[in-house]
């Protein structure tokens, strides 16, 4: 499975997500259900950390931030 | 160009080398009168030079007093050039103290940021960092001994970052987190300053693709560094032509 598909997965699948950005290093994501995201799913796409705030989640990914959410959307 | 602009630019040229090479930090400029006299120009057009290099963090006005020669903090952009290159390129001679340099098991929240297992070792590398022989900063280093083995036969190396682009993992990508705080006691006989002094506390983690090389915690000195952000509109997935103008214009040195 790609690594966008992964994470989608780890977010906890396309409807649990209401919003994903890209931001030079990170992708920022709004989530409906903090509960599904899925810290070792994430892990295991070979993501370097995450940061959760209430429903507003960060997955650390690198300079390919922004090809990641391109490609996530278009899974969506 | 216009007179008045040239004239501007005339103004601050000399008020800048002015500072800079003949008067000492706290020294008075030359006043407004003098300045217009010098130059043929309008109060005006002194003061907007004035300024712009106040602005600069060049001069300072004191109040009812005149304008000085402001005590010059260095600008720290995260980026991720090493500490010689940024304050050579501020025409400061950089150099280190090595306070520690070992072999360790690193603390849990390091190993986690470098993805080690428990119990995995670190080079760990405490330095202070001067600027023309003033202490200016103080850093602590994390590199996996996996991922370098031989790093301090015979020495600890000047650069890591030279280092390690030699061994192949040139860094290339990372990620900072800066917190302001209080200095420490410890800290602050380190830096030469007064306790309960204001710090920045940069925490970074740099990596060379997916591999994360260094975990490092720095103190700076709030009184010598401004820490500067180039700052982008956020760009949105649906449109792309942004997203590769952001992806270019913020890629690193």
């Amino acid at each position: 499975m790609a690594k966008a598909d992964v994470i989608l997965a780890g977010l906890g699948g396309s409807d649990n997500i209401v919003e994903i950005e890209p931001c030079i290093t990170r992708l920022r994501v709004v989530v409906n259900d903090p509960g599904l995201v899925n810290d070792a799913v994430l892990k295991s796409a070979g993501t370097f950390g995450i940061v959760r705030s209430g429903s507003a989640i960060q997955v650390v990914v690198g300079p390919e931030a922004d090809t990641l959410a391109e490609d996530i959307e278009d899974l969506r | 160009m216009s007179g008045t602009l040239l004239k501007h630019r005339q103004i601050r040229n000399y008020l800048r080398a002015l500072a800079t090479h003949e008067l000492r930090v706290g020294d008075a400029i030359p006043s407004e009168r003098e300045l217009c006299e010098r130059f043929s120009v309008a109060r005006m057009t002194v003061r907007q030079a004035v300024d712009a290099l106040v602005v600069e963090g060049i001069l300072t006005r004191v109040q009812g007093k005149g304008t000085f020669v402001a005590t010059p903090k260095v600008d720290l952009q995260m980026r991720l050039t090493t500490f010689e290159e940024e304050m050579t390129r501020r025409g400061y001679r950089a150099s280190s103290t090595v306070l520690a340099a070992d072999v360790r098991v690193p603390p849990g929240d390091v190993a986690d940021a470098l993805g080690l297992d428990e119990g995995q070792h670190t080079y760990y590398l405490y330095r202070i960092r001067f600027a023309d022989d003033e202490p200016l900063a103080l850093e602590e280093s994390w590199l996996p001994v996996a991922l370098f083995p031989g790093l301090y036969d015979p020495a600890p190396p000047q650069s890591l970052y030279a280092t390690l682009a030699e061994r192949g993992l040139p860094p290339d990508w990372g990620e900072d987190t800066i917190d302001a705080d209080e200095v420490s006691r410890h800290e602050a006989s380190q830096l030469g300053i007064d306790p309960e002094r204001a710090v920045l506390r940069i925490a970074r983690r740099t990596f060379s693709g997916t591999v994360a090389t260094i975990y490092s915690r720095s103190v700076y000195r709030a009184d010598r560094y401004t820490l500067w952000v180039p700052v982008l509109a956020p760009n949105l997935p649906s449109a792309s032509h942004s997203v590769r103008f952001v992806r270019e214009s913020s890629s690193r040195s």
